[in-house]
């Protein structure tokens, strides 16, 4: 399962400046994820986990340390690398789903798809996401909160990435919903090989990772490595 | 200033943009009317008070020969106020520094320099004096034309006999604030040359007698019975029929400027409002969407309904108020500066400015008023939203599929193309008024832009397809025949057509028109006869051939009888068929074969005038000898005149373009900007997520401004629509019995619309585009709408 690190980081600070405010959103982290591991981050508001993933994702740069997806450094990425880079490794989830409005749950999907350069038919990574097919045709207004969140990773997986970046995936939705999106995660990690990160406040969903990263204070406080993965379903919050 | 108001502040200038871009478009409305009104009315009162102050004459008439006893009884018809006798002739004008001949309009001055009607406000010198018949003088325009002086001398052909003058005085006359030598105006050309009474009538065997007469009537003595009498009292006279102001030229065209200030005023104003009344409705049912749960919290506190909506319309008037201002001060600005122009163009003595203070109340009315009904419908809802339901987040929006989802190829379509399209459809209203809002700014581009168009059409078929003589030679009196030869053979002339003409009074029941009968030759090729289609028409040996404007005034058309009235020699009343109907855009016309209005007036062949085309490097040979040819009452150089005035419109176009171009591109950009402003505020969240799945800058931009490329794209046609409606009223409008405007829109015009319009667009959108690319991808992970 461990075929080498997928992402390699250096001493990666963060610093946000907002006026006259100095935010150290990371003080020199220092890890490595290896391809098609499943990783939990846990660690309370503000600990750094986020800015780590945003890093990571494409989304926020370094102020100072070396990321590396495989071989290639992203900290020294300009703002059209970072998005080809999106388009062509990254899968995100996001807590509020972030669909588009004015199209229907498979035409969600096709807007990646369409972009991707190996992609999976929309309906297949629907089904994937565990979406039941009628309702493929309706408008995010038109489904729960579950099945938006089933179809944003229907959308993220749809382009087989090789890592798929969830912020808080469940923290929208109810328990019952929320293990069967964490079941859909674990199954694409399972499936497609894809490494996945999830950022969660909820220590029990540690327990279906391989490693859980714990953060404190901007720096990686310390990691658990899982004898044995559990399934979802035996997970209870 | 209570809290509320602080927000209102904020709110201004954090929407700043979008606050400038509604009232810029509000200003131009208020601008358009400012200006034209304001101008309109300077004009109309400096006229009124030139008319007042100099005695400008309500009727005019002239004849043949009538004795100067006649003035008593013309003075004893009820109802007028003062009479003065005047001789009226024309003059061929010898000038130095000019080569080819020049135009004069002689006109008489009591010897006594006691003017009673059309008095002359002298700019210089002073008027001819008793016992110097040489003495004379000039217009304003034509002595700055020459450099004219008093001193200076000139040469004229008064009645066949070369005279030297000596100019004593320059002069304005509220009778001449407009004149036109050959239809087109040209100050070096045609002179108006006042001179005693006792010397023009020695000139013209006139003693005692006079040919021209003006009445003053008394205050709300209309006209029409008046003008009968003094017909009646002049018919033995050669009388050819009175007239009032609406038939004297300069009073008559500057009506047409006045008229055409007016249309103004009543056509752009109502557009720029009915755009930013739609602009504030965007805007502000944006902003209580954003306010929403402000909105909850203000109410939960104890703000009522009311309260929250007069929070937001404070902040429409006051977006209001800001136009009005902006659009008072340059209205009133560039209004003086239009009426400095006018002034300059049509030289009045003095210039009274009108500081119309009812306009300013209206335009902030109507302004104010055009925001609140715009801010009508969102305000109303803010302030009907329970406190609880704010507080919650909006429903989500309902998007349909297009067309149910039956058509098979939208499936094709890109997603983001059919993001496009669901989001015009979902909103099919803004759509509508966002192209509407377009399309009329192509709309005012067209309409106004046309008129070039028209002048150069107009132009065009009156001096390159009918009228094609480069010169035409009028003669004192009428001459026979034999004249043309005469003129055939002078120096540069290449080809020569006779012309006669007849003053006569058309009638068909009980609607008249004065005007003279032009006789023409059979065949003739330089003044033609152009059908409806321009096609030539050949002069028919039998009847009448009237212009469509006479044809239109007197209802009557091909193959009806009129009845002419003769006004020279024997002065019958015929009936003659209408044989055909020919188009003109300049005055009135009535066309006969040469020879057959001879054989109406029981004549031999006569001419009155000669049309010429010159052989241009013979020129100054043919002017020269035009200048000794006592014959020649006047000569119009119908080439030079176009040129000139070519010349003046180019002056004018640069600026005229500049304005309206300016004017579309406000109305463009504010309902562009504004819509992708706010299209932005409602999908930025959509478009940031889309940019963090992968997409680039310009794949996002295109999702947003895309909606506005077809918007844009689909208000051309529209706009083009309405741009014809706008020209073909504005042509309607400004047609008068002087002239009219061909209704030509050439597809450069509807092409240059289009491409001020597109840059106007694809400006805004590139400064939208411009936040596109500044979204916040990390902001949108964390948040919902």
């Amino acid at each position: 399962m461990n075929a080498g690190p997928i992402y390699t980081v250096e001493g990666v600070t963060k610093v946000y400046r907002t006026g006259e405010v100095e935010v150290r959103a990371l003080r020199g982290v220092d890890i490595e994820i290896g391809a098609g591991e499943f990783i939990v981050l846990l660690g309370p508001s503000g600990s750094g986990k986020s800015t780590l993933v945003n890093i990571l994702g494409g989304l926020d740069t370094a102020t100072e340390g070396k990321v590396f997806f495989r071989d290639e450094e992203i900290t020294g990425f300009g703002d059209r690398e970072l998005t080809k880079y999106r388009r062509d490794h990254v899968g995100f989830v996001f807590q509020f789903y972030n669909l588009v409005p004015s199209l229907t749950a498979r035409e969600n999907v096709s807007l990646v798809t369409e972009i991707a350069r190996d992609p999976m038919d929309p309906g297949e990574a629907l089904e994937i996401a565990g979406l039941p097919r009628d309702r493929h045709d309706h408008f995010p207004a038109q489904l729960s909160g579950g099945e938006q969140q089933r179809v944003a990773i229907g959308r993220a997986i749809a382009k087989k990435p090789e890592v798929l970046l969830c912020d808080e995936p469940t923290g929208a939705l109810d328990s019952k919903t929320g293990i069967r999106v964490l079941e859909a995660l674990a199954q694409v990690n399972r499936d497609l090989g894809t490494t996945v990160l999830v950022i969660t406040h909820n220590m029990a969903v540690g327990r279906m990772a391989d490693r859980v990263i714990h953060f404190a204070d901007g720096t990686v406080a310390r990691i658990e490595e899982n004898e044995k993965r559990e399934a979802p379903a035996s997970i209870a919050w | 200033m209570g809290v509320l108001d602080r927000k209102l502040m904020r709110d201004l200038v954090r929407l700043w943009a979008q606050v400038a871009a509604i009232a810029l478009v509000m200003a131009a409305g208020v601008m358009t009317l400012v200006l034209a009104v304001g101008a309109q009315r300077s004009l109309f009162e400096t006229r009124e008070a030139y008319y007042e102050r100099n005695a400008f004459a309500d009727i005019f008439a002239t004849a043949t020969r009538a004795p100067e006893r006649l003035a008593d009884d013309i003075a004893a018809i009820p109802g007028i106020a003062s009479v003065e006798t005047r001789i009226r002739e024309n003059a061929v004008l010898d000038i130095e520094d000019m080569l080819e001949p020049a135009s004069g309009m002689l006109v008489s001055v009591p010897d006594d320099g006691q003017q009673v009607l059309n008095q002359l406000s002298m700019r210089l010198g002073r008027l001819p004096s008793p016992g110097h018949p040489a003495e004379i003088v000039v217009n304003e325009p034509f002595a700055n034309a020459h450099g004219f002086e008093p001193g200076d001398t000139l040469s004229a052909i008064i009645n066949g006999r070369k005279r030297a003058l000596t100019i004593v005085g320059v002069a304005l006359s509220p009778e001449f604030i407009y004149v036109v030598p050959d239809l087109m105006p040209d100050d070096r050309r045609l002179g108006v040359v006042w001179m005693s009474q006792t010397a023009l009538a020695a000139a013209f065997d006139l003693d005692g007698a006079f040919n021209a007469v003006s009445v003053k009537l008394l205050r709300g003595q209309p006209p029409e019975p008046v003008i009968d009498e003094i017909d009646r009292l002049l018919e033995p006279f050669g009388g050819r029929g009175a007239h009032d102001r609406d038939d004297q030229q300069s009073h008559a065209f500057l009506d047409a400027e006045l008229t055409q200030l007016q249309a103004m005023s009543y056509v752009l104003p109502p557009i720029f409002l009915l755009v930013a009344g739609f602009l504030v409705n965007m805007i502000l049912s944006r902003l209580i969407a954003l306010e929403r749960e402000q909105i909850g919290l203000m109410k939960a506190v104890g703000y009522t309904g009311a309260g929250v909506a007069w929070h937001y319309m404070k902040l429409v008037i006051v977006i209001a108020l800001i136009g009005v201002a902006i659009g008072i001060a340059a209205g009133t600005y560039l209004g003086r500066g239009l009426t400095r122009l006018y002034g300059d163009f049509f030289h009045f003595p003095f210039l009274i400015f009108r500081l119309s203070l009812d306009v300013y109340v209206i335009a902030i009315t109507v302004s104010v008023a055009a925001a609140t009904l715009g801010a009508l419908r969102s305000v109303r809802a803010a302030a009907a939203l329970p406190p609880a339901v704010a507080m919650r987040p909006p429903a989500p929006a309902r998007y349909r599929r297009l067309f149910g989802g039956g058509l098979p190829f939208i499936s094709l379509l890109p997603q983001t193309t059919v993001m496009i399209g669901r989001n015009i459809v979902r909103r099919p209203l803004r759509s509508l008024f966002t192209s509407v809002g377009i399309a009329l700014s192509v709309a005012v581009l067209v309409g106004s832009l046309f008129s070039l168009d028209a002048v150069e059409e107009m132009i065009d078929i009156t001096f390159f397809s009918a009228e094609r003589q480069h010169a035409t030679i009028s003669f004192v009196h009428k001459l026979p025949a034999d004249a043309l030869y005469e003129v055939e053979r002078l120096p540069g002339v290449m080809a020569a057509e006779p012309a006669r003409m007849v003053a006569a009074r058309f009638r068909n029941g009980h609607l008249e028109r004065r005007l003279s009968i032009t006789g023409k030759p059979a065949g003739s090729n330089l003044s033609r006869l152009l059908d409806v289609d321009r096609q030539e028409v050949t002069m028919p040996r039998e009847g009448v051939v009237l212009t469509t404007a006479l044809a239109d005034i007197l209802e009557i058309g091909r193959g009806e009888t009129i009845e002419i009235e003769l006004m020279e020699e024997h002065r019958e009343t015929v009936q003659l068929p209408v044989s055909a109907i020919v188009e003109s855009y300049i005055g009135l016309g009535a066309f006969m074969e040469i020879e057959a209005l001879n054989r109406l007036m029981r004549e031999g062949p006569s001419i009155s005038a000669v049309h010429v085309t010159t052989d241009a490097s013979q020129i100054a040979a043919l002017y020269e000898a035009v200048k000794n040819l006592p014959m020649v009452g006047s000569i119009t150089l119908q080439r030079a005149s176009v040129a000139k005035f070519r010349e003046t419109m180019a002056e004018n176009l640069t600026m005229m373009v500049t304005i309206y171009v300016a004017l579309a591109g406000i109305i463009a950009f504010g309902v562009v900007y504004n819509g992708a402003r706010i299209q932005l505020s409602e999908q930025g969240r959509e478009l940031a997520s889309l940019r963090v799945l992968g997409f680039t800058r310009g794949e996002v931009s295109w999702i947003l401004l895309g909606e506005f490329a077809i918007l844009t794209v689909a208000a051309l046609p529209l706009g083009w629509l309405l741009g014809y409606g706008m020209a073909y009223s504005t042509a309607e409008g400004l047609a008068t019995e002087m002239f009219r405007l061909p209704l030509v829109i050439e597809r450069s015009t509807y092409a240059w619309a289009s491409v001020v319009v597109l840059v106007a667009s694809a400006l805004s959108a590139l400064i939208v585009r411009r936040r596109i690319d500044r979204l916040d991808l990390i902001e949108v992970l964390k948040t919902r709408e």
